[in-house]
């Protein structure tokens, strides 16, 4: 962009010198269509606030859909021993950093879908991915984040991050996860 | 037809006599039960008529090799007598000689209104008299697969069984990306999708008179307990309870009250509904379990007296009874092992659930009686959600023997094995009365 302006400034310049000093620079070839269309005074105006003033944190966070949110995964998953809710110790490190987010960003509100890996029988899993949600969100109420905020459900183990049926699977499937679903 | 009852009768008496173990259960139903021989020959038919007359005869046959209460006579057989060319005058001596008990004779013929004509009557043949008297199905765009299934339906009662053959089975599948409930024959045929949402719906369970079905759905960020007029063109959606996250609803047998599992207090706990019919209206509900632990996936006994369910209060996951009203509770399975979805029989006789034992699951069959417990699938694999067939003989659950989750059913002595779905992966599947 700057090149194409700077482009456009030489050529306008030219032009103007052309008109003053007629006799001197006879073929000077026409300004290219291009750099015609290039209004110098408009590439100025929207370069300006940019530099000025950078968007901060909050307004970048305002600026992006829900599904941009979400793609940025910046709410970290917490993982669960088998066939249990409790919140292991190193989930709670990850869930202090996910309250941190949420205590930056004021307006989010999440939802946290806790799964079950495939040994659970389907009916059970049901209540017992509910169980790891809401151990998860009492961790975060724990941490400072409001009731309003936070909504749980429980998708059991019909949805498996690892199709595998491995250890390593089932301790990968075994999760609450979170989705950003205001802002 | 008297005599053949009481041969059957006369077989579960034996059978009740002997007092122990899976081999025993195993013997009555395949060597304690002796088959009737059923002669099923061609459909006498106009040259018009072929393909429907192909259609329904091997719909029919299908459906009659499934009950295991008639024995098909070998094809071969028909060869050595002449060929049945009037359906309302057999030789009953011919067809007496190669060991024919019953005999199914139809014709399909063109109406002269239109369509077809499908005439059948249904013989005893050494007492030389029809067993059920001459049936016309008229019929011009009518599923051809449900003419047959009606027909089985109808030779069922004669028997003094409960018919099967028209009953519906609702699943959930993930075909068309999210968990959506469909519906299908009871063979598999005529797979349907039910409901159109973005999110999942699940645990669909039929109301006693099949027109209903309760479900979970995974709407507006919860999960409720919502009924559903299947077969109503509105399809009102009725919500049952959304407070809290609701999950297996199960109807009582007079289809007054849905038990199901709800987090409305905080914890699992298993609730019974009031549900007022025409239009669906739901009343009062009650709370029936109060504990800390998981309470999930009632079912009730066919009288409507007790509710078995999925609890794991006492620190395993395990299957217990009680009473309709609450309270009374008893434990009825037993170890270390995972147990759940448990499913009372029509009969009354048996529970079926699923328990997990090094990892393999598998469904078992705890007779209320004898409180004893056996083994009913062999499959190395995980056999799961297991409901009963209307008459009590098939169990339909999900297996993912091929790989995938599928829905199959199996005979109570643990035959007859069947894959019904292929489609993307489908589970939790309920058949209707």
């Amino acid at each position: 962009m700057r090149k194409i302006s700077m482009l456009a400034l030489v050529c306008l310049l030219a032009v103007s010198l052309g008109v003053s000093c007629k006799a001197k620079t006879k073929p000077t070839p026409p300004p290219s269509p291009q750099a015609q269309e290039q209004p110098v005074v408009e590439q100025v105006k929207e370069a300006v606030p940019a530099e000025s003033a950078p968007l901060s944190e909050e307004e970048l966070f305002l600026k992006k859909t829900l599904d941009e949110i979400n793609k940025e995964r910046v709410l970290k998953m917490v993982r669960f021993d088998y066939d249990k809710y409790y919140i292991r110790d190193e989930a709670k490190l990850t869930l202090e950093d996910n309250a941190a987010w949420l205590k930056k960003f004021t307006t989010a509100k999440i939802l946290i879908e806790g799964h079950c890996d495939e040994r659970g029988t389907e009916e059970y899993n049901l209540a017992l991915g509910e169980k790891r949600a809401k151990s998860t969100m009492e961790y975060l109420l724990s941490l400072g984040i409001p009731a309003e905020r936070m909504r749980i459900i429980s998708y059991g183990k019909s949805q498996p991050l690892d199709m595998a049926h491995d250890e390593t699977a089932w301790a990968n499937n075994r999760r609450a996860q979170f989705l950003v679903i205001e802002k | 037809m008297k005599k053949h009852a009481f041969v059957r009768i006369a077989g579960l008496l034996l059978a009740a006599g002997c007092a122990s173990a899976q081999q025993d259960f195993n013997m009555r139903i395949t060597e304690g039960m002796p088959a009737v021989s059923f002669a099923l020959p061609p459909f006498v038919s106009s040259a018009a008529a072929k393909t429907e007359a192909a259609e329904i005869y091997s719909v029919l046959e299908a459906d009659i090799k499934y009950t295991r209460i008639f024995e098909l006579l070998p094809k071969s057989y028909y060869g050595y007598i002449r060929p049945l060319l009037d359906p309302n005058n057999p030789d009953f001596k011919e067809w007496e000689s190669i060991q024919t008990n019953v005999l199914f004779a139809a014709r399909i013929e063109d109406d002269p209104a239109g369509g077809f004509v499908f005439a059948w009557v249904l013989y005893d043949v050494k007492s030389k008299r029809p067993i059920i008297a001459p049936r016309r199905y008229q019929y011009k765009d009518k599923n051809l697969r449900y003419l047959a299934h009606a027909t089985a339906d109808e030779i069922m009662k004669a028997y003094g069984e409960k018919p099967i053959f028209t009953s519906k089975i609702a699943f959930v599948s993930n075909r068309d990306k999210n968990e959506e409930l469909y519906l299908m024959d009871y063979d598999g045929a005529n797979q349907i999708r039910l409901l159109y949402n973005q999110v999942n719906d699940s645990n669909p369970a039929w109301d006693p008179e099949g027109k209903r079905l309760a479900y979970s759905s995974w709407q507006n960020l919860a999960v409720g307990v919502y009924i559903l007029d299947v077969f109503e063109k509105a399809r009102t959606r009725v919500p049952v309870s959304l407070k809290g996250q609701n999950y297996t609803p199960a109807w009582s047998p007079d289809g007054k009250k849905l038990a199901f599992a709800s987090s409305m207090s905080g914890n699992h706990e298993i609730y019974v509904a009031d549900i007022e019919a025409n239009p669906t209206r739901v009343g009062r509900i009650k709370q029936l379990t109060f504990n800390p632990g998981i309470d999930i996936a009632p079912s009730w006994s066919p009288n409507g007296r007790e509710i078995v369910f999925t609890s794991d209060r006492g620190g395993t996951t395990q299957i217990y009874i009680m009473d309709a009203e609450g309270g009374n509770t008893r434990r009825i399975s037993f170890g270390a092992n995972h147990h759940d979805a448990p499913a009372w029989s029509p009969n009354g006789d048996k529970i079926v659930y699923v328990a997990r034992v090094d990892n393999v699951f598998d469904l078992y069959l705890y007779n209320i009686r004898s409180g004893q417990i056996s083994k009913l699938t062999e499959i190395y694999a995980r056999n799961e959600s297991p409901a009963w067939s209307p008459d009590g003989r098939h169990i339909l659950f999900t297996s993912n023997v091929s790989g995938s989750s599928q829905i199959h059913t199996i005979d109570v002595d643990g035959r007859n094995l069947r894959k019904l779905t292929s489609q993307g992966e489908n589970k939790l599947a309920d058949w209707s009365n």
